[in-house]
């Protein structure tokens, strides 16, 4: 192990600092988790007794190594450093499909189980500790482990509902598009707003009825009633069996909450309404031809729908970010992807015209998505038209934001004369003069190199494969 | 009880109403387990193996 003086300086997390028990920070490009002494007896005793291999054995919580003291951000303060296993890419529960949402949820409560079975409990169940890695949730804060007290309450217990159980609820029983709530309170979506807006039948359901509904009365009950409340919670106690029940009751709450996009299965989905059978077969090919000589290791695939060209990508070894701005799309993507075991596409919902700002304290706490890019190429298939005429973005502008997310693209112009462009012109004034060939191949010239370009035979469109200048 | 290492706010009102949902949900809870005990022993021919219980139906 090198000493500290052959370390370049410890770059704190911006977003890890809320437990004081450690903290994350980079040094060299790598990502490290420094234990503070305050937490020290109790980390040797978590790591004594078993409970994170075990959970680790079970793909619950991420994988980790002993990097060494030497290795410490803040020497003054650490009791270990360890090194987690690398989560290739970090997103937010707002950019989560609703069985993705639901799947953190019950291996958060998975998690809690087994670690209560241990004689431990999971002091955290905020819907950021959970990440997707190689298409399936895990849970990623290896300190939010400790010793349970006999006949203590779960702690996390309101954290878990306000974070996962209340978006869930609103999503299954109002509209699924009330998960973008969570990108508004990062800290959870408080039980009483989460009362007020679903509906009212969701009082005589036992799980909604208790967990959200009574549950919000109480807090509200308790507000205003300052240390009596607080002395009192003290002694609340629940004993191993009920707690028990309680995790039971929130599992079976959230297992039965559901959502299903309209049209029944992924593969009944028009993945392109305007290309015939042949048309189509004949763009895979051109896809897949663009993308090898794209080269890189990371697409990003925006417009992805239910994830045809992603596959592709996908089937060339690219790992591939998969975003899509409709919910449906992403949640049909996400069941394809966990039915076939595809570990390289991660799908989320991103709308492209206002995508995931910094968020939290300073700004800084969750990262925007330009700051999270890791592209090496984007691939954008039939949406040009929609941020150009659908959402009046000139082409400079779509050209200037793809070449801050990656340095090669992959993309498709739809012109006007196209069915699908025609059809967002119909109801409009056409104010776009300079949506032609010509203006897109200026526009994108001017910070792209184009190096390919495609006519799709049996269409009016054309794909292009271009590299960034500079 | 003190939870010092509780660094989130786990909110008097939840901890009060938790103890009392608890309560309740383990009254259900606590008869579904007995009926997958019984299930099991009369799977096993009347011979329950082990004689330890897990605490838990995994069936979820």
């Amino acid at each position: 192990m090198p000493g500290p003086s052959d370390h370049s300086a410890p770059a704190r997390d911006p977003g890890s600092f809320r437990d004081p028990s450690g903290f994350v920070f980079r040094r060299d490009g790598v990502l490290l988790r420094q234990i503070n002494r305050s937490f020290a007896s109790d980390w040797d005793d978590v790591v004594a007794s078993g409970p994170l291999t075990e959970l680790q054995q079970r793909g619950l919580l991420v994988q980790h190594l002993d990097a060494g003291i030497d290795a410490a951000a803040d020497p003054a303060t650490a009791h270990a450093v360890i090194q987690p296993e690398r989560i290739d890419f970090v997103s937010y529960p707002y950019e989560w499909s609703f069985r993705m949402l639901r799947d953190a949820a019950l291996a958060t409560l998975e998690a809690q189980v087994v670690a209560a079975e241990r004689g431990f409990t999971l002091r955290d169940a905020t819907a950021f500790n959970v990440q997707f890695r190689r298409g399936r949730p895990i849970l990623i804060d290896t300190l939010s482990f400790e010793r349970a007290e006999t006949g203590a309450p779960w702690i996390a217990y309101r954290q878990f509902c306000e974070h996962f159980l209340a978006p869930l609820a609103l999503m299954a029983n109002r509209d699924v598009r009330l998960g973008l709530m969570l990108r508004e309170h990062i800290d959870g979506i408080p039980l009483d707003l989460a009362a007020r807006l679903l509906p009212g039948r969701t009082r005589w359901n036992l799980g909604l009825g208790t967990h959200i509904h009574v549950h919000a009365r109480a807090q509200a009950r308790f507000a205003d009633r300052g240390t009596d409340a607080a002395a009192a919670s003290k002694k609340a106690s629940v004993s191993p069996l009920r707690q028990r029940a309680l995790i039971d009751s929130l599992q079976r709450t959230i297992g039965k909450l559901d959502w299903t996009p309209a049209g029944t299965e992924w593969a009944d989905y028009a993945e392109n309404t305007s290309y015939g059978e042949d048309a189509t077969a004949v763009k895979d090919d051109v896809v897949r031809r663009l993308l090898d000589n794209a080269g890189g290791s990371v697409v990003w695939d925006i417009g992805a729908n239910t994830g045809r060209y992603s596959r592709i990508a996908a089937g060339l070894g690219r790992r591939v970010v998969a975003w899509d701005i409709d919910p449906a799309a992403t949640e049909r993507h996400y069941r394809a992807i966990r039915t076939e075991g595809n570990e390289r596409i991660l799908p989320l919902v991103l709308d492209l015209g206002n995508p995931s700002p910094g968020l939290g304290w300073a700004g800084e706490e969750r990262r925007s998505l330009a700051d999270r890019s890791d592209a090496d190429v984007i691939l954008a298939l039939a949406l040009v038209h929609h941020l150009a005429i659908g959402r009046n973005v000139p082409l400079e502008r779509i050209a200037d934001y793809f070449a801050r997310l990656a340095p090669g693209l992959v993309i498709e112009f739809v012109p006007k004369e196209d069915s699908m462009t025609r059809k967002l012109l119909a109801t409009r004034e056409d104010v776009f003069p300079d949506y032609t060939p010509d203006g897109f191949r200026a526009a994108f010239g001017r910070v792209y190199e184009i190096l390919e370009e495609e006519p799709v035979s049996g269409t009016a469109r054309v794909l292009y494969r271009m590299s960034r200048r500079g | 009880m003190e939870h010092f290492l509780a660094y989130i706010d786990p909110g008097s009102g939840s901890l009060i109403i938790q103890a009392l949902i608890a309560s309740v949900v383990a009254i259900p809870f606590f008869f579904r387990q007995q009926i997958a005990r019984l299930v099991r022993v009369v799977r096993r021919g009347g011979s329950e193996d082990g004689g330890v219980t897990p605490p838990t139906d995994r069936a979820s």
